[in-house]
């Protein structure tokens, strides 16, 4: 497989939360050949960037949903089933930004290392759903997770599933950064810190040059780019027209977002590398 | 004068009211976990002009003793995140999701409710709940489950302090189309009865017969007319599951099949769960093993030894107790017979004071729904009982409340 050239973008506009400013930006956004869309923080209340992907996720095809996730004033337990949800409800698209916004030092990891826990109480062939033998899941397969961090102590198993994905895409931020080494993708900034991860986007401006990216891109310096959008109608026509060649070739289109992006569960963060499997003809 | 009219409200949390509604031939248990199946049911709900759609909750995890039951249907995702999901694919029927005052901060909920209202566009509607279950602490790194008149003591507060930061949030501007989302609670006992008429704008409920709906609706109006706020601003929803069929014998003959589907193994799970206590390895055909609950059963004993004591008595074997246990899941109200039948029954409890209208809880899902849009609706709709097309927009429209209602501290 090529490599993928990926797109990101992320928002942070108040008024996303209003359907009829949200609906236009989500069909711009995948019309620009966006890989990722990050919802943020924003400033006004409410913003909850997981209510507001799981009204995205059947209003878009291939457009990874990514939630900013505080790590103050929210709990694993609840993080973890929510994003299985949108997981599920975008068909594997889902991805998670946790920062610290206010948190205690290590609020954050814990929040990272008490949602994994969790998902990897649920072995990915779990589900037998056989009407004719009565079995609906194999017991075997699913595991207390017992977490105990610094800040969050989880007996699970977490009343959800494991996701389609094994575990949404963790982006970390570097102006952000948390002290996580095996996130799947970075943003990062020219001269900002750059946190351990799978893949790296580089934070541009839709006037970047695509040309000296694109170099940077085949010499394996970066994975992609990121733009924070500051005017999302306007901007989103514009990378479109100057970036949607880099990912117009992309196989596969829709569904899982780790197979598109070539991401793998980390060794390091999963007792298994797949997601949840559905029986078909239950 | 226009007749008595009914609200209805869909339950679709699961697969089906009966545990065994899962291998019906008629059920989706793999849809659960698709988009295109809560987009299905979300559109049969509104082109049946259901008022709204509720999912229940629960934030313990499943199992009894730790050993997680293989043969119930367990496809508990995030009520939120499902609900809002259906928002997108709906314009009408309002979206109720149930969540715990006492595992989630004011700030959480006002949040995560304040932004599906307005994502929604005013159709957002809350279940308040406290968490009875006392698998649900060490989810949250606690031992225990805080006591009942505690748990009730924090609603009180959280649910002020949400509703004060929802008004901050609609002055800030855009407005919150409905100036908060709906609220609607469930409480059984004095303290959840008591406070369900302070806050409630609908309550759900069980009601086995028609007696005891008008008993709990009359009791919820005194005590909401008691605390100074107007009954008539408040819908009372009993629960309601039915079979069909094109004769009574018919229905009673479905009915008797999609029990048939649960064997002693199932219902024997299922009573696990509802006693909190691990029978899984007890013989089917022997006594039931009373010393071995009311030792290990995690809920309070005296209400576990009421449920099982009458049974001992008779020297009932376990696995008949846990079928027969089976067979009245949860208290409510199960409607057997003809579409016109059940229209007939719908129409008198109405008029007879006993509810409001009511909350479908399909024996199966998607197939139970769809039987009861095709074939219930088209009925009450003729008898003028039914609107044929929403009033409005927001929740507070669909159910016939004034656009914005104070809480009653």
């Amino acid at each position: 497989m090529t490599r993928p050239f990926i797109l990101s973008a992320s928002i942070a506009e108040a008024t996303f939360a209003v359907p009829e400013i949200a609906a236009p930006i989500l069909r711009a956004a995948e019309a620009a050949g966006l890989d990722l869309l990050v919802m943020g923080r924003s400033g006004m209340r409410p913003f909850d960037a997981q209510v507001l992907l799981a009204w995205a996720a059947p209003m878009t095809s291939r457009l990874g949903l990514v939630a900013t996730v505080p790590a103050s004033n929210a709990h694993p337990f609840h993080v973890a089933r929510a994003l299985s949800a949108i997981d599920f409800l975008s068909a594997g698209r889902t991805g998670w930004s946790v920062i610290p916004e206010g948190a205690e030092d290590g609020m954050a990891e814990d929040m990272v290392g008490a949602a994994r826990a969790l998902w990897d109480g649920w072995g990915s062939d779990t589900l037998i759903l056989d009407k004719a033998s009565g079995r609906y899941l194999d017991a075997a397969k699913v595991h207390a997770s017992n977490y105990e961090g610094p800040f969050f102590k989880v007996a699970g198993p977490v009343n959800a599933m494991r996701p389609p994905l094994g575990h949404p895409l963790l982006v970390v931020d570097g102006d952000d950064p948390i002290a996580i080494s095996d996130a799947d993708l970075a943003l990062i900034g020219e001269d900002g810190a750059a946190p351990a991860a799978t893949k790296r986007l580089l934070k541009v401006s839709p006037e970047a040059d695509v040309a000296s990216l694109v170099a940077r891109f085949e010499a394996a310096e970066i994975d992609g780019l990121h733009f924070t959008l500051t005017d999302a109608a306007a901007q989103l026509p514009e990378i479109g027209a100057r970036f949607a060649s880099l990912v117009k070739d992309r196989a596969n289109g829709a569904g899982d977002l780790r197979r598109r992006l070539g991401l793998p569960i980390p060794q390091t963060a999963s007792n298994q590398p797949g997601g949840a499997v559905i029986p078909e003809n239950a | 004068m226009m007749e008595k009219q009914i609200h209805l409200w869909a339950f679709l949390q699961g697969i089906g009211f009966f545990p065994s509604g899962w291998m019906h031939e008629r059920a989706r248990p793999e849809g659960v976990f698709s988009m295109d199946y809560y987009a299905r049911v979300a559109k049969l709900a509104e082109q049946g002009c259901f008022d709204a759609i509720v999912f229940g909750d629960q934030l313990q995890s499943r199992g009894a003793g730790g050993r997680t039951p293989e043969r119930m249907a367990m496809p508990t995702l995030d009520p939120v995140s499902l609900l809002t999901a259906m928002a997108a694919v709906t314009d009408h029927v309002g979206l109720v999701a149930t969540v715990s005052t006492s595992y989630n901060t004011p700030e959480m909920l006002a949040e995560r409710f304040g932004a599906m209202e307005r994502i929604s566009g005013g159709r957002a509607g809350w279940n308040i709940v406290t968490t009875a279950h006392p698998a649900t602490a060490p989810n949250f790194g606690e031992d225990d489950l805080p006591p009942k008149d505690e748990r009730y003591r924090r609603a009180k507060e959280v649910v002020a302090k949400a509703c004060e930061l929802w008004a901050a949030m609609d002055r800030e501007g855009p407005m919150l189309p409905q100036g908060r989302p709906v609220l609607v609670q469930a409480g059984q006992s004095p303290d959840g009865r008591d406070f369900a008429a302070r806050t409630a704008e609908a309550i759900f409920c069980p009601a086995a017969n028609i007696e005891a709906g008008i008993d709990f609706r009359n009791d919820l109006r005194s005590r909401v007319a008691d605390v100074g706020r107007n009954p008539d601003g408040v819908r009372i929803m009993p629960g309601l599951s039915c079979v069909l069929g094109g004769s009574e014998e018919e229905a009673r003959a479905t009915h008797a099949a999609i029990l048939d589907l649960a064997d002693d193994a199932l219902a024997i799970e299922y009573l696990s769960e509802s006693l909190g206590c691990d029978l899984t390895a007890f013989d089917p055909l022997g006594m039931i093993p009373v010393e071995t609950i009311l030792d290990q059963t995690i809920l309070p004993r005296a209400d576990i030894a009421r449920a099982i004591t009458p049974a001992q008595e008779k020297g009932t074997p376990l696995g008949a107790f846990a079928a027969n246990f089976m067979r009245h899941p949860r208290g409510h109200n199960v409607f057997l017979g003809t579409p016109e039948q059940m229209a007939d029954m719908m129409i008198e409890w109405r008029d007879a004071g006993a509810c409001d209208g009511f909350t479908l809880q399909p024996s199966y899902m998607p197939g139970g729904l769809e039987d009861f849009v095709e074939q219930v609706v088209p009925i009450l709709q003729k008898r003028g009982r039914l609107r044929t097309e929403y009033p409005g927009t927001t929740l507070r429209e669909t159910l016939g409340l004034s656009a914005r209602e104070a809480v009653t501290a």
